[in-house]
């Protein structure tokens, strides 16, 4: 930090607070963060209530990568050599069997199998298969821990998302990230604890927009939603000071309303004037925090090098994938990274290797850069889909540039790693064409179950009391897949 | 040539090509067969033969071609108009009622019982004399014997001017609520409420007549201690304001606010990309020009996906939420810091101010009129003290940097309307800033 920003930010500190004795010191800060919260305790803001804290936290944020559109796991993950060996004939109805799908598709009986476009590999120790779509994803496989058994409610794409990020397909529920910063409070003053970034493949044809009920916090106050830091010259709305006012003279601004709002706390006595003056002094170092989060000059070559091509360009994954992790240096709780793109009804031989090249190196550098700075053990990474795609084609075999799969929520895989996952292993199969899961199935809310354990969280009690009812991110469901927590 | 139906089985049917020289032939080979037609006596025409008969004549009678265009366009009027009045939705009943059935948890298509229109048992029964539709529920919501209607909306004018209800949760009266904190007081505001003809505007007056209303709102540490968040309400109310109406404020307080009523939603100020970043480009925002950027903030255009951003505190609508957000976070104070809404607003109150302090005012008195356009009262020597310290402090700075003085006063598209120099203005604006995000002028008290 350049030190002249530093010396001004230290001679406010003393000045608001250090005056422990006029009533304007920590008690201030913690009513401004933790007041509505669970947490909302004058000892302090990140401390979990008893009766949520069950089980010592494994992890102590999660960073998101979600991947909008559904990724196909059949041409990604979930290496079924029956797939290719009944390639173009028609899918078995046993597998089936009265199942909904998209209008698109209709009915399935009938529809012809498609292989996988791209080979894969058996990688690592652990042997886990790999398409050669994710190469370096696939030189992690050793750290992460594959669930090839997810299934869903949802068929269609914003009901999905909700549905993974609040629990709920329709919008209107607290996301995950919500829950989290409502239970959990937040670790850094200067940053908020709940942050989404978005991005999505060049030349994309895929028209499913970021709703931002995909990090809203439903009916929690509204500070708990997530805040958008956007790619452009202000990564938090309004940061900027307005053209034509310095830095030294919004410092002396803030200043003197400082000294004003102290007098007429002098006079009125109303804590929550403590509480605006805190808050005022946040934002302003908000305004240097920020911008020095998102200035990624100080990264070394080998650094961004990790993250691949893309980082140099603001607004990509692979950005977004670094800035998660300077974000979770500094303490921020839940990072939601959304990158759109990858419903491939027709582009499985064509955009599919666009969006896997914008994601696979991004996503393998991250966890890389987490475990070279002794990160990873704490930081939960999870990559993932709404549901996953059809292993069946959607469009015609003779059209091998038109090759497409179809939404498909009874079967899909999504991976994790660190924070208290086991690492280098498989949990949960899907059947041997990759239609049904089978064993040690996932439900959406079992997995939304095993997120808030590994942080410490009992899904059952982390509520919140409306109209008349405790709501949960798991609704009435959800049991903690307990095989992958080490 | 290539087919490209996702449909294997949907081929071209008969397939022709036709050359010509002609820059615009046609298609048609009808020549041949109006002549056919023509031969034929007009009575024994068949009507295809009789059709293609008139439309030659039609064609070749240029009057016919005049009114035909006349009435074209006549219809086309006729539509644009229609197009351009507004339309309004109306509800009403389907004139077969549709069959309702108990769904097996909540799945669409499992049908248990069929059910009728009625009230839950809980609730005052639904009389089988009123009308079984949405009239008859209005009716039953707003008969004098159900007390539910009137008991939530008083609820809510209390949540409105005193911060928080008199029932904590104005969502929920049910058996989970909160026990009201003065139940007879709620109870008395109900039936006058009712009993004055639903009068909204009398509700208010008596809430804010009353004596607690006008109570002051100073904390002592007593006080603070009995009763922290003044439920009991020995103190007057002391809140932040929501977001919509510190804007509304702020229009108000610099004279920028356009007060018409009604008409189209109108596009404020907001930063660039949101819209083009939440739907890829394919929505772009379009501020609006001249009095759209001053109108209430009720009339902001809201797009659901992407609010707008200036109400920091709105729930997203997605569910019906109608508890006051009153938690400040770093992000609100930097909304009405750096918010081209709240600069703009602040060049403009130092405009009025400097007007109203007459033309040989001196700052001092341009300070106090700014003040007090925005608290409602003078400030103290001390505070007046401060004030006029940051006016010459900005002042100096202007004057040395007359540029960022002229950049300042750019900040929103109201222009520049003052006989004050610029660095003048610039500093006058740079206290009105400092004012509008006093917590005296966010909070109401």
């Amino acid at each position: 930090m350049n030190p002249l920003t530093q010396h001004q930010l230290n001679i406010n500190r003393r000045h608001f607070f250090g005056k422990s004795a006029t009533g304007i010191g920590t008690a201030a800060l913690s009513t401004l963060l933790g007041k509505e919260g669970l947490s909302a305790n004058p000892q302090g803001n990140d401390k979990i209530p008893d009766y949520i804290r069950q089980i010592a936290p494994k992890a102590k944020r999660v960073i998101y990568l979600f991947q909008n559109g559904a990724p196909t796991h059949c041409d990604l993950w979930d290496y079924k050599p029956k797939l290719k060996e009944l390639h173009n004939t028609p899918v078995p109805e046993s597998y089936v069997g009265g199942k909904r799908f998209s209008t698109m598709t209709g009915n399935a009986n009938g529809k012809l199998l498609l292989a996988p476009v791209e080979p894969f590999k058996q990688y690592g120790q652990s042997g886990a298969w790999v398409s050669d779509f994710m190469p370096h994803i696939g030189g992690i496989a050793d750290k992460v821990c594959f669930v090839k058994s997810m299934h869903t409610d949802a068929v269609n794409h914003a009901p999905g998302i909700s549905f993974f990020m609040s629990g709920a397909e329709l919008p209107g529920r607290p996301t995950m990230g919500a829950w989290l910063s409502y239970g959990l409070g937040t670790m850094n003053d200067n940053l908020p604890a709940f942050v989404v970034m978005t991005s999505v493949s060049k030349g994309t044809t895929c028209g499913q927009i970021f709703y931002d009920f995909y990090w809203g916090s439903g009916f929690l106050p509204t500070r708990h939603q997530g805040v958008k830091f956007r790619p452009a010259s202000d990564p938090v709305l309004y940061l900027s000071n307005p053209d034509g006012m310095s830095k030294p003279m919004r410092r002396e601004l803030l200043d003197d309303i400082g000294r004003l709002n102290e007098m007429k706390h002098q006079d009125y006595g109303d804590p929550e004037i403590a509480t605006r003056i805190a808050q005022y002094e946040m934002a302003y170092r908000m305004q240097t925090s920020v911008p020095e989060l998102a200035d990624i000059s100080d990264e070394p070559q080998e650094v961004l090098d990790l993250y691949g091509p893309g980082v140099h360009e603001s607004g990509t994954f692979a950005r977004n994938a670094l800035l998660a992790r300077r974000l979770a240096e500094r303490g921020t709780q839940f990072i939601q990274l959304m990158h759109a793109g990858w419903d491939q009804h027709r582009s499985l031989t064509t955009e599919l290797y666009t969006q896997c090249k914008d994601t696979d190196q991004p996503s393998a550098g991250l966890i890389r850069d987490l475990e070279q700075r002794g990160m990873l053990d704490e930081t939960l990474v999870i990559w993932g889909g709404e549901f996953g795609r059809t292993p069946f084609l959607q469009g015609n075999m003779k059209d091998r540039k038109g090759w497409g799969r179809d939404h498909h929520p009874y079967a899909f895989t999504t991976w994790m790693a660190g924070g208290g996952v086991k690492p280098g292993i498989t949990h949960g199969a899907s059947d041997d064409i990759g239609f049904n899961a089978v064993h040690d199935k996932v439900h959406v809310h079992d997995f939304q179950a095993t997120v808030l354990h590994l942080l410490g969280i009992d899904h059952e009690q982390l509520t919140f009391k409306f109209q008349g009812r405790h709501f949960r991110l798991t609704d009435v469901h959800g049991k903690v897949v307990k095989d992958i927590v080490s | 040539m290539r087919h490209d139906s996702q449909h294997d089985n949907h081929n071209l049917g008969r397939f022709r090509l036709s050359v010509s020289a002609t820059p615009d032939a046609k298609l048609s080979t009808g020549e041949r067969r109006l002549q056919d037609a023509l031969a034929i006596e007009a009575a024994k025409r068949s009507e295809a033969e009789s059709k293609l008969v008139t439309a030659a004549h039609r064609e070749a009678t240029p009057r016919h071609a005049e009114l035909e265009k006349l009435i074209a366009d006549k219809e086309n009027e006729l539509n644009s108009n229609r197009k351009g009045l507004p339309k309004v939705m109306v509800m009403e009943d389907m004139e077969k009622k549709r069959k309702t059935y108990i769904l097996d948890i909540g799945v669409y298509n499992k049908r248990g019982k069929e059910v009728e229109i009625g009230t839950p048992a809980a609730l005052p029964a639904f009389s089988k004399d009123l009308p079984q539709n949405r009239l008859g529920l209005a009716q039953w919501l707003t008969n004098g014997e159900n007390p539910l209607t009137a008991r939530v909306t008083v609820n809510r004018f209390w949540q409105q001017l005193f911060g928080i209800g008199l029932i904590k949760s104005p969502e929920n009266f049910g058996v989970q609520s909160e026990v009201p904190i003065h139940p007879r007081l709620l109870d008395w505001l109900a039936v006058e409420f009712q009993e004055s003809g639903w009068d909204v505007k009398q509700l208010i007056r008596t809430l804010v007549n009353s004596h607690t209303y006008r109570q002051s709102s100073r904390v002592s540490p007593d006080l603070l201690e009995a009763d922290p968040t003044n439920r009991l309400l020995a103190r007057g109310a002391r809140y932040r304001m929501p977001a919509w109406m510190i804007r509304d404020q702020a229009l108000s307080a610099s004279g920028l606010l356009v007060d018409k009523k009604g008409g189209a939603p109108v596009n404020s100020y907001q930063p660039e990309g949101i819209w083009a970043e939440a739907t890829f480009g394919k929505k772009r925002y379009s501020r609006g020009k001249g009095d759209d950027l001053y109108r209430r903030s009720i009339y902001s255009f809201w797009r659901r996906i992407a609010a707008p951003p200036m109400f920091f505190d709105n729930p997203g609508r997605e569910t019906c939420s109608v508890t006051i957000s009153l938690t400040n976070t770093p992000l609100h104070a930097l909304s009405t810091l750096n918010d081209t809404t709240y600069v703009e607003a602040a060049r403009a109150l130092a405009n009025r101010a400097a007007s109203s302090a007459g033309k040989n005012g001196k700052p001092a008195t341009q300070i106090a009129h700014a003040f007090q356009l925005v608290v409602a009262r003078n400030p103290s020597e001390q505070e007046q003290e401060i004030l006029e310290n940051i006016y010459n402090r900005a002042q100096l700075r202007f004057t040395s940097d007359p540029g960022a003085a002229a950049n300042f006063l750019k900040n929103g598209e109201s222009p520049r309307n003052s006989e004050l120099p610029e660095p003048q203005h610039a500093a006058l604006a740079t206290v009105c800033l400092g004012i509008l995000n006093l917590d005296e002028a966010l909070t109401k008290e």
